[in-house]
């Protein structure tokens, strides 16, 4: 007879869920872009641009439709002439290069002029029940200039260029579950297809990809007419789209618990399914350290200007020397060598490298990892609703798990309380200020979760620990929010931050980072403490190249040999 | 207009918190709203009515006094506040019927109610001066019924569901119900300045790059 087999257990949320790991996840075969890229593949979507209306000056309308075996889905792409001046990625711009809606089956032409009339405008138009998602991009303006000029002149563009920028254009939000009128997640979240988080907004960047694409060759061909090259396919591949995102990303993780919670503890699950793994065979070693060398590759691409992440690069650059010095020496087939590896990234990398181990470790598992993926969604539609029964002191004792480690701050003191969250009347952009230097702590949003439950936690001191939290909660709704999320976390336990989102030192990036991490984005470049810049489906192959071969592991360059 | 309810969700826990309430309570004012709207009613126009009366500033005086028998308070209850409570713990009201007196607005008690009995899987009726309303959580039967405020509210367990209301996807709020909310959830947002425009948000760079 055979031992059991032990199993590791998921990792701690008091380990996973501070902000300083958060901030340092990397994409990992969950990730949304690559769910989406496989199922197209696997069921043979088929693709198709059935309009293609773009004058010599760039101005026009393109459809690109996407056929599931049960669904029709169009990108209707809107191309802009926008003078530079007007070229700003903050939500408060008003003008863009190009708009998009993504189209719930073929658009009419009735459709295509009602979107025209209001995509364009995005946040100030409507959309209707008929559309997924809106958007918008900006053009990388030297790299765009860079690609045209090249191509009309009958060259090809330089691949180191398009490699330090990455993309031709970038997305500055990309709006879906009923944002300015468009569908409620509801309408669409019971097809297998979609149902899975953002694979309508995904889908969306993966169809804009293709137009951009196709803009560009059509403004170089104006340009140069008969002399113009074709861009080559193998340079094109590696044009992501950018994306620009902001503040409005880091309150959505603390405003969906259970969904956020969801993300995390499928990766936890897949993490500790891959270390609970005796022995690996030969080929799962060779494909593990295959897809690290592309992944080093990768890495190398990357590059920011902002301190915070020069350093944290400098880190995993040192740790990808460690990795390859520990490959060079261990072997990884015998005696749990992924939870050997991990635990020695635990105690030889940085958050960087651990949790770059950590998302690679799955990539010979597909059977293992991949079924999961059906978890991340948020299906829990009543989770919100309090069980006022529970005693007092159980709900004590909730609060006491969630943010033990909070109880003991001192939330008067000004480091621990500095900045508030709010939401500002221009376009209802959301904000981080400084609560003791600006007049906004009157309309702080509820995004302490850690303070506010020190605070009810306080309140409910002089209760009885048997009354029920009803009571409590009838004489004291401004705990309300509180009790809420202590309950979720039941379900959740991964659906809590556990770092102080109003520190002095608190850097939302982190948040973004986390989000956009399970986007499937790389290559983050910070470009404030509250702002970054990313790059999506780098390396992807397009929809008329899309096959099973390629369909998964395109976010890691082929090494030349 | 024809608004997702999403919309609508967010936008009535905006109102709500811009006319005084808790973010708890405003949240479910969101989520009761949508699910009035869910329901074919005007949960927008329910909701209006009732920031317009203001309790939020003496909510003291708009909750039961005492959750042992019926519930009173000094003036109308609050629906918000009861609802909450009827949703939290339908123990209170599972065993035997409730009695509520002078409620304001009290289509609003429903989703609470409906809460409470989807985690259940049962029934309940919620009379309003003598009008019966049905619900199993997920559908409701009841007739269209124009009430600012009702001198008696029942609620118990047990009840027939005949003629649902269809589902639906959208809503079509009045306008001017709306506006109101809308108003309201101005109330919630901070007035721009140069310097949060700077700080408070972006990297404050071109994107000519």
């Amino acid at each position: 007879m055979t031992e059991p087999r032990p199993h590791i257990k998921r990792r701690d949320p008091a380990m996973v869920m501070r902000l300083s790991r958060l901030g340092s996840l990397h994409q990992c075969r969950l990730s949304f872009m690559r769910q989406l890229t496989r199922r197209m593949a696997q069921e043979e979507w088929v693709f198709s641009r059935p309009k293609f209306e773009i004058n010599d000056k760039g101005v026009g309308y393109a459809v690109y439709a996407a056929q599931s075996p049960s669904h029709a889905y169009s990108l209707v792409a809107f191309a802009h002439d926008l003078p530079p001046e007007q070229r700003s990625d903050r939500v408060i711009a008003e003008a863009w290069d190009a708009t998009f809606a993504l189209f719930d089956g073929i658009p009419s032409d009735d459709d295509i002029e009602r979107l025209s009339q209001n995509v364009p405008l995005q946040e100030a138009g409507r959309v209707s029940e008929s559309e997924l998602s809106l958007s918008r991009a900006n053009r990388s303006v030297r790299l765009w200039a860079h690609v045209v000029d090249r191509l009309a002149a009958g060259q090809q563009p330089d691949l180191d260029q398009i490699h330090k920028v990455g993309y031709l254009m970038r997305t500055t939000a990309v709006y879906g579950s009923g944002k300015f009128g468009a569908a409620d997640r509801e309408k669409i979240a019971d097809r297998a297809e979609v149902n899975s988080p953002f694979q309508a907004e995904m889908l969306s960047v993966y169809l804009t990809r293709t137009f951009v694409r196709d803009l560009v060759q059509h403004m170089a061909q104006v340009k140069g007419g008969d002399a113009t090259a074709k861009l080559d396919p193998d340079i094109a591949r590696w044009l992501g789209i950018g994306n620009s995102t902001g503040l409005g990303m880091a309150p959505f993780i603390v405003n969906h618990p259970i969904l956020f919670n969801n993300w995390i503890m499928v990766r936890e699950e897949a993490i500790s399914r891959v270390r609970s793994i005796e022995t690996a065979s030969a080929e799962e070693e060779s494909e593990f350290r295959n897809i690290f060398k592309r992944s080093k590759l990768s890495m190398s691409w990357w590059r920011s200007e902002h301190p915070v992440q020069i350093e944290k690069l400098a880190a995993l650059n040192a740790d990808l020397t460690s990795i390859s010095t520990y490959l060079d020496q261990e072997e990884l087939q015998n005696n749990y060598p992924w939870d050997r590896l991990v635990r020695w990234s635990e105690a030889t990398l940085s958050q960087e490298g651990q949790e770059l181990i950590a998302s690679l470790i799955l990539e010979p598992y597909g059977d293992l990892v991949d079924g999961l993926s059906s978890c991340m969604a948020d299906n829990n539609s009543d989770a919100h609703v309090i069980n006022g029964a529970m005693p007092v002191a159980e709900v004590r004792s909730l609060f006491e798990q969630s943010f033990g480690w909070a109880m003991d701050l001192d939330w008067t003191a000004p480091e621990n309380c500095a900045r508030a969250w709010y939401v500002s009347e221009e376009k209802l952009e959301p904000r981080l200020g400084e609560r003791f230097n600006e007049p906004i702590a009157e309309y702080e949003q509820p995004l302490a979760p850690a303070r506010d439950t020190v605070r009810a936690h306080k309140a409910l001191a002089g209760w009885n620990g048997n009354a029920p939290i009803a009571e409590f909660l009838l004489r004291h709704p401004e705990h309300r929010h509180a009790v809420r999320r202590a309950q979720m976390a039941t379900v959740a336990p991964y659906g809590e931050i556990h770092d102080n989102t109003i520190s002095a030192v608190v850097l939302p990036i982190d948040m973004l980072r986390a989000k956009l991490s399970f986007f499937g984005a790389t290559h983050f470049d910070p470009r404030s403490d509250r702002w970054v810049r990313i790059c999506m489906y780098s390396g992807a192959p397009y929809p008329e190249d899309l096959t099973n071969e390629n369909a998964d592991l395109w976010v890691y360059p082929e090494v030349q040999q | 207009m024809s608004f997702s309810l999403n919309e609508v969700e967010a936008t009535a826990k905006r109102a709500t918190r811009g006319a005084g309430y808790a973010w708890g309570i405003a949240e479910e004012a969101g989520k009761a709203t949508r699910w009035l709207c869910a329901q074919g009613l005007n949960g927008p126009a329910e909701l209006a009515k009732l920031l317009g009366l203001g309790f939020a500033g003496s909510l003291d005086q708009h909750m039961p006094k005492d959750l042992t028998g019926e519930w009173a308070g000094e003036q109308d209850l609050c629906p918000l506040t009861c609802g909450a409570a009827l949703s939290d713990y339908a123990e209170m009201w599972r065993a035997g019927p409730l009695r509520l007196q002078h409620v304001a607005v009290p289509l609003l008690l429903l989703p609470f109610v409906a809460n409470a009995v989807k985690r259940q899987n049962g029934v309940a009726t919620i009379t309003l001066d003598g009008i019966n309303a049905v619900t199993d959580g997920a559908q409701l039967s009841c007739p269209d019924v124009d009430m600012s405020r009702v001198d008696s509210v029942i609620v118990a367990m047990g009840g027939t569901l005949e003629t649902k209301k269809p589902r639906q996807t959208r809503a079509t709020p009045d306008p001017a119900s709306w506006d109101v909310l809308t108003n309201f959830a101005f109330r919630t947002y901070a007035p721009a300045t140069e310097q949060s425009r700077l700080l408070g948000a972006g990297a404050g760079l071109s994107d000519n790059d």
